[in-house]
This record gives structure tokens, C-alpha cells and sequence, in this order.
């Protein structure tokens, strides 16, 4: 099972409904509408996908609905690789509460963290929020741009993959952002010193 | 924000302190609705972690407030007992260095810290502006505290599956202040063996005395009501190796009963060996994420947070706690949980409190040079009336500060005052720039920002007999060096809310668990019980199988013992038969003969 060879943190804030917990499910379980019910307990989920014959497993956090009342705990950020910023297209206050967003990665999120912005939603018929603002947004910012459809599965297997690529070219130029390897991942299942934290499996 | 909060729980938590934390995530684990707020915009309350900016703009709160008189059924949150008082910081170097040095530094900043800077360059260039810039890279805690690696509380982070939530670092070493100098504690066999300022004898007493501890019956019986001093002096054991164990192993005071003392030794015993050179592990970022990691296990299953809420208060009725009211809508619960800081004054009884004293200090360097960064405690022994000190030295490896300065925390039991209470450390151990620097005391870590404050010991505090029995009021911070007490306590209190419920059991790991409709998980299950049911089956036909080779092995095993047998025997009959025949034939031969001869 864990034969892979890079293991990526990939952690997703935005708005409350904005499609979070949907682009996860449809990209792990290829499943919509994700059925809420079933989320209790479930911390991240994990897909292995393989960029240019290497493993990569890419283990994709949720919020655990700590968003809806600005509530996400700065842990949620800490040691993350790869950081996705989603807006729903048809709903102006997702896309205005982005430089809130910002400020918070900013503050808990190392620098180096891969950011992208995405736009969810795109089956809707009522869109708010033109391509090109939420393209110029994401240029301003430093960050990438890709608008996606959960429901209709548009982009979500790009998105995920293109991450995956990123993130491996990163760790090929030693990019990364770095976690020390002497970090203790404290596991039961070892009563030794256990150096075996998910980063320092990178090096 | 424009979410409107459900109407029922069955817990309402307010505060985020480390033991609301705890039993949050216990409460949601075994399928409590929980509503957790905070009226502070971040978590943990006195438990928290700030950076440089926002520890600087923290109040000497008083926030006691008069709920509305005319209904004495409602009341509103908070005391001005257990805040934090006598806050005093200031920076002891230049506001601002001149220009060429500060783009410099600039830039440094811009690449992440992550390249070396040579020592020198950066001794020149710290000043206020500077650390201002790197505040968020700061993590700078209340109340830091470590973990013993066998403690109750590590213990709890595995066999509840929290530990996934937070990275630790290992202390790397134990320092104590001996002989008017630091020196390393030896803890372990090696460092006992290691160490080239504990004589021969000296090693060979410390050892014994290591492993009599474990026959604790036997060695403490005439102890019950002395100290544990008294016990090491009369052990004969030399000043420097009581001290080792006094104030470094057993992290004791002169006071400290015998029983206890040897129990605080054990513990630290037992917790060496598991991760790294000592017992301790500190967590990065900083122990506000201890909380953080409770919370966010709070939330996968369920819970519901909510920070910098405007609580206005609470209504009792029939002398329950009924209701809260927050933004001005009213939620109904069974159990009311708040840490003591929220408690309104009328529900505390005693009058007198402990405080602690707490000194941070952002240094230059290290106290003891070393090439590698350093994750450093000290024991300092209570000295001249001066309560015992624990020192932490954090690098820039915990995530804690910048790369080149070092944080370092002080806490004591409270005498006088902060300042008062560690001067004489500070004196001997930093400079405290300025004056100082010109004496040539390049040695020594300067000081470039210091931070005092008193938190108040709310774990003796005395509540009424008419707090209402369905609130629970969990203490704020102790001096404990670790949360094992922080475990005890939610655990009482999470037992008295539900006396028949497991307590923190494992949570599942992501890959453990299956998700989908309710109907695929209906017939994942039946699958999974029909394959039960076939292992069975399989099992017991394996079983009978065995059984019966082990039989046909028997019968083999007999039939071969006598086909050997009967082999044997014709064996035998062949030989004799043939020895007849032999027989025979000599004798007709000789019969022959004979007639031949006649």
C-alpha cells in the first residue's frame, strides 16, 4: 500500500458552501453530491496519483466546518504543501471575503506553501464573478487560477493533478516548503525515536 | 457570519483553554452535539500562543461585567480574578539601526529566514523595527509547557489518534545552575557515565540510587511524612548528586514530601528512552497548538466552533443552567463547560490566589553556546528565599521565533512580583544591554525584548455550593512543567457529564474509514459479515481438517509402527525359515552324505 514515493499535505479554505467538501469527494471517491451526513470523522482524505511513472500520494485536507464562523485553527495550515483558495463564481461575498482569506495564509502558512484560487461552480447558469476578475485576482496575488465544476466533474481531476506536478517539480528543485525532518510524529505504534514525519519522506 | 447557530446542544463550552479543549473533543467524539465559542478571536485563552505584536497588545483584562440586575436568573460571563496582571515589556535595543543595515535585512526577511546569517552580522543588526518585521514568526506562549514522553498526556495523544494533529521536538538537554555556573544534567546511565564532573563513587551511588527507586515500598517506609531531601541526605548521597536529583530529575523543592518526590522521579525515568536524549517533548509552533489539536478533532466529529463571539450570558432556572444567549439568540443544553476566567465572581469562594510569575525574554544567543541549536530546560534551584524556576530555551527549529535569536520563557511559583522573582536569574544568566554591554560580558546572550506578567493558579480555587450542577468549571493554567494534570481534570469532568461513556477512544484513520450513501455502507457491512461468517466457516473446516490429518498422521504413524513391526517379524520368520531350509539342506546334504558314505 505505501509504496509512493512523495506524500503531499494539500489543505483547502474558503467561504462556507463553496464546494470544498465536493471537489475533495469528487476527485478521492469521483461521488456528487458528497452526502454531508457521512463526513463526521473523516480528518483528510488520500488519493495516490502518478506523475511521469513516480507515486505521489496527495492527502487532501477539509475544514471540518470551522469556516463558517471564521474558527479554522492555525494547525490546519501548519506543514501544509500545497494551499487551494475556493469561491463559488455565483456568490460576490465568497469572492470579497478572498484578501480575509489571504491575510490568514499569510499569517499561519509557511511562504513557500503552492497557492491556488479557484473559481467552483461553473455549471451555474448565474454567474457573479467574470473569468478574467478572478483570473486578474489570482495574478495579483501570486497564485494560480483554474475554475472548476464539481457537480459536473469540469477541471477537478486537472486541478488535483496539476498540483500533484507542481509540487513534484518543487521537490525535484528542493523547493519545498521546508519542514525539518527532525520533527517528532509522536505514533504509537513505535517506542523508538521515530523520525518518520510525512516530510521526511521528501528528502 | 451571518450563520445562525442551532437551537440545542447538549454541551455548550465556552473558553478554549486546554482542559474546555479536551472534553470538547471528548463530548463530539462519542456523538455530543457541542458548541464551543470563545469571546477572544483566537484559541486558547491564557493556554494560547502569540505572536510578538499581538502578546504586546494583550490587556491586564478586567472584565467583569453587570449582567442586566433586574433578573438575577440571568448572568453574564467573566471575573476580574483570573486574567492576566502586571503586563511590562519593553525592547532593549535602538528603535531603528541606520538604513544600509535594515535593507539588508529586509531582504533576509523576504527569503524566509532560511539562509544562514553569520553571527556577527546579525549581533549588529537587531532592533525594534526589525523584530516588529518578523512578528508572525513568533509563536510566543503563556504558559509553555512539555510532555513528559511516557506521561498521561502523550499517552492520550496516541491511543485517541490527536498526535496526528501536532509535530514534536525532543529537549535536547537539561542544564541546571550548580557551583555558580550551568551544567548538564545527567539524566540517563549514559550522561551519569558521561559526565566528567561526577567522580567515580559519585556515579556508582547516583546509579544505585536510580534503580532503588523502583523498589519504592521497601525504601520509603520510615519517609511517609518527611521530605524527600531528607530522604536523599540521609541516602549519604554527596550535595552535588542531591542536587542532580532534587531539583533536576525528581523537579522537586526542599519541601516536597518523600512519596511524591520519588514519584516525580519515576516519571522522569520512565519517560526517557522514547523520543530523543531527554524526557521531554515540546510541540512545535508552540504549546497554543495543544488546544488547537483537541479543537480541530472536536470539529471532524461534529462540533461546532465559533470564535469572537459576543456572549451576553446565560439564564439559569430551578437552579440548573438553562440557556445561553449569544448574538441574541438563545441556545438551550443540557451541560454548561467554561474555563474559571468565564465564570461570573459569585460562584468563587476563596479570596486568596496563587499566582505565577512569567518572564520571556527574546535573546540574541543561546545561554550555553553549542554548535547545534539547542532545545534547552534549566532547572534553576530555588536560591537566597527565590522560589525554584524553570527555564525553556526555544530555537528557531521549534517554529517559535526567527532564525538567530532564541526565545526563553521563565516560570516560577509568584513571591513578590515578576520582576522581583526572577532578577537574580536575569542578572546571572544575560545582559541586559545598554550599561551592561560596555563591560565586555560578550559571553553572555543579550537581551533584545522582555515581556513580564503574573497568571493566576486557578487549580486550588474554591467554588460555592450553589454553582448550578449541570456547570462545569475547568481551572486555567498551573505550574505543572506538563498536562497531566490538564488529563486528570477533563477526564473527572467528562466523566460526571457521562459516566458510561469511553473517554477519548481512537479516532479512525481516513483510510479506515468507508464513505457513501448509507446504502453502500449497509452493504459494505453485510458483505463484511457474510465474510466474517465464511472465515468462520473456513476456520473450522481448517480446523477439522487439521484434526483430521493430525488423525490420518496418528494412523500412519501406527500403520508404519506395525508394518514395521510385521516387516520385523517376517523378517525374523525369513531368517529362521531360512536357517530351516539351511538346516534342512545340511541335513539332507549330510543325510546325502551319509548315504554316500554307506
Amino acid at each position: 500500500m505505501d509504496d509512493y514515493k512523495f506524500l503531499f499535505k494539500v489543505v483547502l479554505v474558503g467561504n462556507a458552501g463553496v464546494g470544498k467538501t465536493c471537489l475533495v469527494r469528487r476527485f478521492t471517491q469521483g461521488l456528487f453530491p458528497p452526502g454531508q451526513g457521512a463526513t463526521i470523522g473523516v480528518d483528510f482524505m488520500i488519493k495516490t496519483v502518478e506523475v511521469g511513472n513516480e507515486k505521489v500520494k496527495l492527502q487532501i485536507w477539509d475544514t471540518a466546518g470551522q469556516e463558517r464562523f471564521r474558527s479554522i485553527t492555525q494547525s490546519y495550515y501548519r506543514s501544509a504543501h500545497a494551499l487551494i483558495l475556493v469561491y463559488d463564481i455565483s456568490s460576490q461575498p465568497t469572492f470579497d471575503c478572498l484578501p480575509d482569506w489571504l491575510r490568514e495564509i499569510e499569517e499561519y502558512a509557511s511562504s513557500k506553501v503552492l497557492r491556488i484560487l479557484v473559481g467552483n461552480k461553473i455549471d451555474r447558469e448565474d454567474r457573479e464573478i467574470p473569468e478574467n476578475v478572478g483570473e486578474e485576482f489570482a495574478e495579483r496575488h501570486n497564485m494560480y487560477y483554474l475554475e472548476t465544476s464539481a457537480k459536473e466533474s469540469d477541471n477537478v481531476e486537472k486541478l488535483f493533478m496539476q498540483i500533484a506536478e507542481d509540487l513534484m517539480k518543487q521537490a525535484r528543485t528542493r523547493d519545498l516548503p521546508r519542514y525539518d525532518s527532525n520533527n517528532q510524529t509522536i505514533d504509537g505504534r513505535t517506542s523508538t525515536i521515530n523520525d518518520s514525519s510525512c516530510c521526511s519522506r521528501l528528502q | 457570519m451571518d450563520f445562525e447557530f442551532p437551537k440545542e446542544f447538549d454541551v455548550i463550552i465556552v473558553g478554549t483553554g486546554v482542559i474546555e479543549s479536551i472534553l470538547s473533543a471528548a463530548a463530539s467524539r462519542v456523538g455530543k452535539r457541542v458548541l464551543h465559542i470563545d469571546e477572544n478571536e483566537y484559541y486558547g485563552g491564557q493556554w494560547a500562543s502569540f505572536n510578538l505584536e499581538a502578546i504586546m497588545k494583550l490587556k491586564n483584562s478586567q472584565k467583569e461585567r453587570i449582567a442586566n440586575k433586574s433578573d438575577s436568573n440571568f448572568l453574564s460571563f467573566g471575573n476580574d480574578l483570573f486574567n492576566i496582571k502586571n503586563i511590562d515589556y519593553k525592547f532593549h535595543v535602538l528603535p531603528k539601526k541606520n538604513k544600509v543595515c535594515s535593507e539588508e535585512k529586509d531582504k533576509e526577511v523576504v527569503d524566509n529566514n532560511l539562509q544562514e546569517v553569520s553571527q556577527d552580522d546579525n549581533e549588529e543588526t537587531w532592533d525594534e523595527e526589525l523584530l516588529i518585521k518578523t512578528s508572525r514568526k513568533f509563536n510566543i506562549d503563556l504558559c509553555p509547557k512539555l510532555q513528559y514522553a511516557r506521561g498521561n498526556f502523550v499517552e492520550l495523544l496516541i491511543s485517541s489518534n490527536i498526535a496526528r494533529y501536532s509535530e514534536y521536538r525532543s529537549v535536547t538537554r537539561i542544564l541546571t545552575w550548580l557551583n555558580n555556573h550551568l551544567e548538564p544534567l545527567p539524566c540517563s546511565r549514559s550522561d551519569v557515565f558521561a559526565n566528567t564532573r561526577v567522580s567515580v563513587v559519585e556515579k556508582r551511588m547516583l546509579m544505585k540510587l536510580l534503580t532503588s527507586l523502583n523498589d519504592e515500598e521497601k525504601e520509603t517506609q520510615n519517609y511517609e511524612s518527611k521530605t524527600f531531601k531528607e530522604f536523599l541526605t540521609d541516602k549519604k548521597l554527596t550535595s552535588n548528586l542531591v542536587h542532580y536529583v532534587l531539583y533536576g530529575i525528581s523537579t522537586s523543592s526542599d519541601h516536597t514530601q518523600c512519596k511524591e518526590g520519588i514519584q516525580k522521579a519515576k516519571r522522569f525515568l520512565n519517560s526517557l528512552g522514547r523520543f530523543g536524549k531527554t524526557p521531554f517533548l515540546f510541540s512545535m509552533y508552540g504549546s497554543g497548538e495543544i488546544p488547537q489539536a483537541f479543537c480541530r478533532l472536536s470539529a471532524v466529529f461534529g462540533g461546532i466552533f465559533a470564535l469572537g463571539q459576543p456572549i451576553e450570558g446565560f439564564a439559569l432556572n430551578d437552579e440548573k443552567f438553562k440557556s445561553l444567549t449569544v448574538r441574541s439568540q438563545t441556545i438551550k443544553a443540557e451541560h454548561l463547560v467554561m474555563g474559571i476566567e468565564n465564570l461570573p465572581k459569585q460562584f468563587i469562594k476563596s479570596k486568596k490566589h496563587d499566582y505565577i510569575s512569567r518572564c520571556i525574554l527574546i535573546t540574541n544567543k543561546s545561554v550555553l553556546d553549542c554548535e547545534k541549536e539547542q532545545l534547552t530546560l534549566i532547572f534553576y534551584p530555588p536560591e537566597n528565599n527565590k522560589s525554584f524556576t524553570t527555564i525553556i530555551e526555544l530555537g528557531y527549529l521549534t517554529g517559535t521565533c526567527p532564525n538567530n535569536v532564541y526565545l526563553v520563557h521563565l516560570i516560577a511559583k509568584q513571591d513578590t512580583s515578576p520582576q522581583e522573582d526572577f532578577k537574580h536569574i536575569i542578572d546571572k544568566l544575560f545582559i541586559n544591554s545598554y550599561h551592561e554591554m560596555a563591560e565586555n560580558n560578550h559571553d553572555k546572550p543579550h537581551i533584545l525584548w522582555s515581556y513580564y506578567c503574573s497568571i493566576n493558579d486557578s487549580n486550588d480555587v474554591e467554588l460555592t455550593e450553589d454553582l448550578p450542577k449541570n456547570i462545569f468549571v475547568c481551572p486555567g493554567p498551573d505550574l505543572d512543567l506538563d498536562y497531566d494534570f490538564s488529563v486528570t481534570k477533563a477526564k473527572k469532568i467528562f466523566n460526571a457529564m457521562y459516566p458510561d461513556l469511553e473517554f477519548l477512544p481512537r479516532a479512525p484513520d481516513p483510510e479506515e474509514i468507508i464513505i457513501g450513501d448509507d446504502e453502500i455502507t449497509e452493504e459494505a457491512k453485510e458483505i463484511t459479515e457474510e465474510a466474517k461468517e465464511i472465515t468462520e466457516e473456513a476456520k473450522e473446516i481448517t480446523e477439522e481438517a487439521k484434526e483430521i490429518t493430525e488423525e490420518a498422521k496418528e494412523i500412519t504413524k501406527e500403520m508404519t509402527e506395525e508394518a514395521k513391526e510385521i516387516t520385523e517379524e517376517a523378517e525374523e520368520t525369513t531368517e529362521n525359515e531360512i536357517n530351516d531350509v539351511k538346516n534342512e539342506k545340511q541335513e539332507t546334504i549330510s543325510e546325502e552324505r551319509q548315504h554316500t558314505v554307506e
